[in-house]
Formats: structure tokens, sequence, C-alpha cells
């Protein structure tokens, strides 16, 4: 009787051990992720590159969050005021914690703008011209002028500690510590970042508990990867694996388009470097018949496989300048009999030569897009050679004063969600004024869209900013400086356990992700 | 012997210099490493501030002047990328690296060297032909395809081997060591199997040749006559006479692995040297590329030197000078 009661209880509790072990497992869910490369940086003010990002926003925390759809909310900031037009009064969450328990105070974000300023990435606080702490929950920052878009520029910057960062040095790479939702437990370069949920993240503790990173460079791999479980979910799944993956069983693709917009400058100088005589892009027409002598479906069809989107303007429709309705490709729908027409009408029916100069490892076919460039431009008898090569030349060599080039392919993105960052560095005419017009490779110049992006950036006022951007869109579609081609699409496939929402940004973020137990 | 061996240490000496020459010229025809490291929207203001950052404003002599004088007191550079010394990055995944490198090494020298005994002692025979079939497509097929097959089939379609990575792995004397781990064992045979094959061909067809030549000797068939069984004259008398040029080859193929495993290790997504070779490559981060070809050459060197003093052990008439 006393063995069979104690056989009982053993049972008994063999079963409580065993419910709470896999009440622990479900509890503690964890996520696999394949990424295209290794970070190269833990310290957000060392560089950028799309896996380095990915962590930043894992490990730390900006002021102002960008959501996946691109729309801007209070982050370690709570709430911002304009007391006049250049001065905004940030008031910080309270009791954030950093992950070594420290609670986060406006000192920590005053270190942080300094200590951006003499980094590489400066860039990131161009607009800003000063900054203090008012107390230790309210930072003042002021821009150098009226600045609509500051909260937008705020989100790239993430916000370190500063006892933290004084006592590990550069070492801040590979020891990373910040308030965001997680924490990095180890990094084995190339192989694998392991984070680990943060308990007193400020919005909650993440529903992924441990989330691990593995760089797979290789595409092929990359799919194997997920088909044999290794890994729950993979970046950029090659557009050769797409119909294997969809045929597996527990697997789905997700896709969307990115906010990178592949782009042709076109030269605006009187005498452009690769063209004898005169430049015939300074006439309109000229301009125009190449808009229309360049099919963008037959490039997404052939080259892209229906995996890119033709785009409409120089920005998304997410993004403040964005005007509603209008559409490049149906300004100049694709017509080469009209294009030759034009050509003829401006004095070019026997066309020119010039080159493209274009990347062949950067964008998704880049090589390839030039190649189908050369064949439909030569349709009305531009002579189009191809300069191709690799984008560590390539951003050297095209660079302003772009003084070897006549026509450039590269891509832009605006993660800000703000056309006026876009057009006031490619937009804007060269040399005219500080921070403006540095990557005006076809040296575009329209005193108008000056003027306008002058009033769009003297403004502290979204809406008015916005109308004045729609106005710089309106004109740059009807100038033709550069001919929009497409958005490249962001290709994901994961086990269907995971709940994941693709980011406009490409980010991918835990925090937002979910696996069934 | 310690004349020969100053006498190599001088030689790689002047090797290296070369080599650290030549590299930082042709780097700096490459592109300009800022451009990778900073947002291409940058102004002139902050472009100047990265080269001052990186040590770019100097001119090219300059900056390999001040290259050699770090070298010399044991500083290497830094990265303009990882902004971490060059040297650390690459003690960082040799270990990886030579992992792969040693097990495929030993994989190839088991099978083939008792292969290729086998086939040069009886070249008439239907599996000597067999094997040595085998071997052609050994070195024929390119090692991106058979990584990619052995995914597939072993990893994707059968599920017994992982796809990718370095598994588990313990410290040991400060190094991550995997394969003191069975998880580290599990996750090393596709790619130190993929990475073996090519050796494995060679290693076999230079040693079934140094045999069909030692087995016409003289010496084999006395051996045999003296009663020595068949096992010790192949491998004491045979093998032995004809390991000077599977040696030279072997030490050769190690420095070629250790150098150039990259594609193997990006399909295996094994985190070892070549991934950050091609990475800094693409870069432009020079430090890293001057420092992993002098390593390289390094390494060569001095494998090479390790052969001439296993010659004369293989071959007591063989002397140094």
């Amino acid at each position: 009787m006393t063995l069979h009661t104690d056989f009982k209880h053993l049972l008994a509790s063999v079963a409580v051990v065993a419910m709470t072990a896999t009440g622990a497992i479900a509890a503690d869910k964890s996520l696999t992720v394949g990424l295209t490369s290794d970070a190269v940086h833990m310290d957000p003010q060392a560089g950028e590159e799309l896996s380095s990002n990915i962590m930043y926003y894992h490990l730390y925390d900006p002021l102002v969050r960008r959501d996946a759809e691109l729309q801007f909310g209070p982050g370690l900031a709570e709430s911002w005021e304009l007391t006049d037009d250049v001065t905004w009064v940030f008031t910080l969450r309270d009791g954030v914690t950093f992950h070594d328990g420290d609670t986060l105070k406006a000192s920590d974000v005053v270190f942080t703008l300094d200590r951006l300023k003499g980094s590489l990435m400066a860039n990131l606080a161009a607009n800003i011209e000063s900054f203090r702490a008012i107390d230790d929950s309210t930072v003042e920052i002021k821009t150098f002028r009226p600045y609509a878009a500051l909260p937008n520029d705020l989100a790239a910057i993430l916000i370190l500690s500063e006892d933290h960062v004084k006592k590990v040095g550069d070492d801040l790479d590979r020891q990373p510590m910040g308030t965001g939702p997680y924490k990095l437990v180890e990094w084995v370069k190339e192989d694998r970042i392991a984070l680990e949920a943060f308990d007193d993240y400020y919005m909650g503790e993440a529903e992924i508990e441990t989330v691990t990173f593995r760089p797979i460079t290789n595409p092929a791999t990359r799919t194997a990867a997920l088909l044999t479980g290794e890994v729950d979910i993979v970046q950029d799944l090659a557009v050769r694996d797409v119909d294997r993956v969809k045929r597996s069983e527990g697997y789905e693709i997700i896709t969307r388009p990115s906010l990178l917009n592949l782009v042709l400058a076109l030269d605006m100088r009187a005498k452009s470097p690769t063209i004898e005589g005169d430049n015939p892009m300074t006439d309109r027409r000229v301009r125009e018949a190449m808009a229309r002598a360049i099919d963008v479906d037959t490039i997404s069809k052939i080259i892209m496989n229906g995996l890119s989107t033709p785009s409409a303007q120089y920005v998304p429709e997410s993004h403040v300048g964005h005007v509603d309705g209008e559409n490049f490709h149906e300004i100049y729908p694709f017509d080469v009999e009209k294009a030759k027409a034009l050509m003829a009408e401006a004095g070019y029916a026997d066309g020119f030569t010039m080159t493209l100069d274009a990347t062949n490892n950067r964008y998704v076919n880049d090589a390839q897009i030039a190649q189908a460039l050369a064949s439909m431009l030569a349709k009305i008898n531009i002579d189009l050679k191809l300069n191709l090569m690799p984008k560590s030349n390539f951003f050297g060599y095209i660079r302003v004063p772009s003084d070897q080039s006549s026509f450039i392919m590269s891509g832009w993105d605006v993660p800000s969600g703000d056309a006026g960052s876009m057009y006031g560095v490619m937009f804007y005419s060269r040399d005219k004024k500080d921070g403006y017009g540095q990557v005006n490779r076809g040296s575009y110049s329209n005193p108008e869209v000056d003027a306008l992006i002058d009033k769009a950036d003297s403004t502290p006022r979204v809406e008015e900013r916005d109308a004045h951007l729609q106005e710089v869109t309106k004109i740059l579609l009807k100038d033709i400086p550069m001919i929009p081609v497409h958005y490249e699409q962001d290709i994901y496939g994961a086990s269907t356990a995971v709940d994941f929402t693709p980011r406009t940004d490409k980010f991918l973020w835990a925090y937002d992700m979910d696996i069934e137990g | 012997m310690l004349g020969y061996t100053i006498k190599r240490l001088l030689q790689m000496v002047f090797v290296l210099w070369i080599v650290s020459v030549i590299v930082f010229l042709m780097m700096s025809f490459t592109g300009d490493p800022v451009f990778m490291v900073i947002p291409i929207d940058s102004t002139q203001a902050e472009i100047d501030q990265a080269r001052r950052i990186l040590g770019l404003d100097r001119s090219l002599f300059e900056q390999y002047l001040v290259f050699m004088k770090g070298m010399l007191q044991g500083d290497f550079g830094r990265s303009y990328v990882y902004r971490q010394p060059a040297m650390d990055l690459i003690l960082e995944r040799l270990p990886a690296t030579m992992e792969i490198v040693v097990v495929a090494m030993i994989f190839a020298a088991l099978v083939a060297v008792p292969l290729g005994v086998y086939a040069g002692a009886n070249p008439n025979r239907t599996t000597s032909r067999a094997i040595m079939s085998g071997s052609l497509l050994g070195i024929s097929l390119p090692s991106f395809w058979v990584g990619m097959m052995l995914i597939f089939l072993l990893a994707v379609q059968w599920q017994i081997f992982p796809s990718s990575g370095r598994g588990e792995t313990v410290d040991f004397l400060g190094l991550k060591l995997s394969i003191l781990t069975l998880d580290g064992w599990y996750h090393i045979i596709l790619p130190s199997l993929t990475l073996s094959l090519a050796t494995m061909a060679i290693i076999l067809r230079i040693t079934r040749a140094g045999m069909m030549e030692v087995m016409r000797q003289d010496y084999m068939k006395f051996a045999r006559a003296k009663g020595v069984s068949r096992r010790g004259v192949l491998y004491g008398h045979g093998l032995r006479n004809a390991l000077i040029p599977v040696v030279t080859i072997f030490g050769l193929q190690l420095g070629d692995l250790i150098a150039f495993a990259t594609i193997t290790e990006t399909i295996f997504a094994w985190p070892g040297l070549g991934k950050l070779l091609i990475d800094s490559i693409y870069r432009a981060d020079r430090p890293v590329i001057v420092v992993y070809l002098m390593l390289v050459a390094f390494i060569f060197v001095v494998i090479n030197f390790l052969v001439d003093m296993v010659y004369t052990w293989i071959d007591p008439r063989i002397t140094v000078k």
C-alpha cells in the first residue's frame, strides 16, 4: 500500500516536472534568422549596412520610432514640441533602463549626439546645430534652420549609454549595450549572433526569448538552411528558389516592394564628359524621348522575373512630398514612335553616343538592366556604351562633380520617409549652398526647385513642407532630370510557424515577430 | 642547417616585403574605401572628417610608410570597415579555416594514399581503373557544385547532416574550436569532404604514378625474394621511395586550401578566412587584404620549409644546404 502510494506520488511529481518543463519550453520561444551577411558593427556610430542596422534596432532605441510602414511615433522620447522655429524640446519617457540597469537620462542623449558629430556617421546629425539637456528628462535640440523633418532624422539616431561608452570606448563595437528589446549574448563572427530578450524593456518584454542570426551568404545555402529547419526565416530568398519553397509544406514566401528606387541620372550640362559636341540631353524633348524609349514593364517581367515594382515617382507613396495620382510611366508611357518623333523634333533623328555608368554587384540584376537599357535606347538611335564596375569603384567614380559621367544608374532609398532629404542633395543646384546638391550628379539646376526646397526647409510645419515638396515633385516629373525605373522587391522565405510582417525599410525586428511554441 | 634556416628566413622577409608593396599598389586602384563606409550623400566636410579618421588624408606613399613603421612594431594596421586591428580580424577567423583544412587534408591522405598505392601496384585491375576514373571526377568536378549537391542530398533530402554553419564551439587555449565537440564534427563533415575531393584526387594520382615507377625497380623484386611480405614491400620500400613528390604536392595543397578555401566556406557558411577576404575586396578594405595576403605568403614559406625538412627524413640521402 505504502509502496503503491509512493509510486503514485512519484508519478505525479514526474508529471508535474514534465509539465513545468514543457511549460518552460513554450514560454522560451526561440527564433533563428538567416541573414545575407554578418553584421559589421554593433556600434551604431561606426557605420551602416543592412545587417548592422538590424542589430542596432534590437540593441538600442531611437528617440523617435519608425514603424514597419514608415510612420513615425514616440520612442525613447514620449513627446516633443517646437518652442520656436528652430528649437525642439523632447521629453524622455520615464523609467527607461539600459541593459545594465542604469536609467536613461537626458545627458545620455546629449552624449550620443556629441559623439555622433565626431564620428563617421556625422551625416545623420547634419541638420542639428546644437543640443543640451534642460533637466534629466528633457532635451533641447536646435536645428540650423526651421526643419520639419527633424523627428524623422532622429529615428536613425540610436541612443547610447554615456557611462557604458566611457567605460568601453571604441570596444562598444564588441560590447554593445543600449535600451533595446534584446541584449547581446554572443557574437561569433561570420557564424552567429545570439540575442536574448531584455526583461525590463520599456514597451514590455519581447515574445521571443532568444533570437539567433546566422549569416549565410550563398543564396542556395540559405534556402537549404530554411528547408532543413536550421533557420526559421531567411532574408533575400533567391528568385529561382521561390517556387521550390512555395511547394514545400510548412513554408511561405513573403514579398514587399523595397524602398530602393533604381534611377537614371541624366546629365544637364551644356557639355557632357562622354558626349561629343553639345549635350543633347539639355533639350527636354530628348529627355522625354529617352523616358518613352525605356520599357520598365519589360525590365520588370523579363529581367526581374516580375519581382520589381515600376516606380511612379522619385519617392514611394508613404513619403512626405509624394503627389497622389501622378505616375511618371503614365505621363511618359513606353512609345518608341513618339520617342523617335521627339528626337527628330529636337534635331537628333540620327541620335548620339554616350556612356552609361552602372554597377555590376550592387543592385539586383544591375548589369542585365544596363544591357537592356542599351538595346532599348538603340531603338531611338542612342548608342549607349556600357561602363560597368564593382560598387567599390563606382561610388567614387560617379562622385560629384561627376566629370567622367553623362548617364548614371544608381539606387536611392529614403528611409526617413521624407522626399526633402533626397531632393535637397540630388536636385538642388550644385555648389550654391552647403549641404545641398552634393549628389546632384546630372548638375540639374532649376531656381524654382531651389526656392521651393528652401521654403520646405524653412518651415517647421510638416503640412507646409509636404506642400512645397509636392510642388518640387511636379516640376521634376515635367523636367525629367532623372528617370525612375523600379523598386526592387524584398523576398523572404519563412516557416509558417513564424508570424512576420516585413518592414518597408527591410530591418527585420524580432520584437514585432512571434513564433508558434 | 642553421645557415639554411637563416637563409630561408631572409628569403621569407623579402617575399613578404614584395607582397606588401604589390598589394598596396594594387589596392590603390580598386576604389576609394571612404565611400564604402560613409553614406553616399555625405558633404565634403564629412568626407574629409572620415578620411582623417581612417588616415586616408595622406599620400599613398606616406600611408605605406605608416603601415611599414607600424608593422615593424607589431601593429598591422586597422581595418577601415571594422575599425579593429586587421590582424585580430584574421586571427579570429583562422581557427575555423584551419579546422576544415586539416580535416580535409586528413581525409584526403587517408583515402588517397592507400588507393594510390593499390592502383600503382596493380595497374591493370578493374578496381584500379575504377579508382583512376573516380579521381578524374574528383579533379574535374567544381567544388561549388559538389558542395551544393552534398547539401541538397545529405542535408535537404535525407536530413543526415546540417546544411551550414560551424556548430558548437569550445574554448581551447583561447581558441574557439569546434572539432572538440560532437556537434562540431557533425557540421564539419560536409564542408571538409567537399574541400578534400580535389586534393584527394591529385594526391591519389601522384602516389600512383610514383608507385608505378618504383614497382619496376629491382630492389622491389629483391625485397620480395628476400621474404618481405607484399604489404611490407609496398609500404616500407615502395611508398617510401615514391613519397617525395607526394609530400611536395601535399604541402602546396595545404597552403592552397588555407588561403583559398573561399568557395567552400561561402557555400557552407563556414566562418573562416575566405569570406573575410572576399568582403574586404568588395569593400576596398586595404589593411585586411594586405595582412591577409602577407599571412598567406608566410604560411606558404613555412610549409615549404617544413616540406624540405620532411624530405631529409624520408630520404636520408638528401641534405639541406
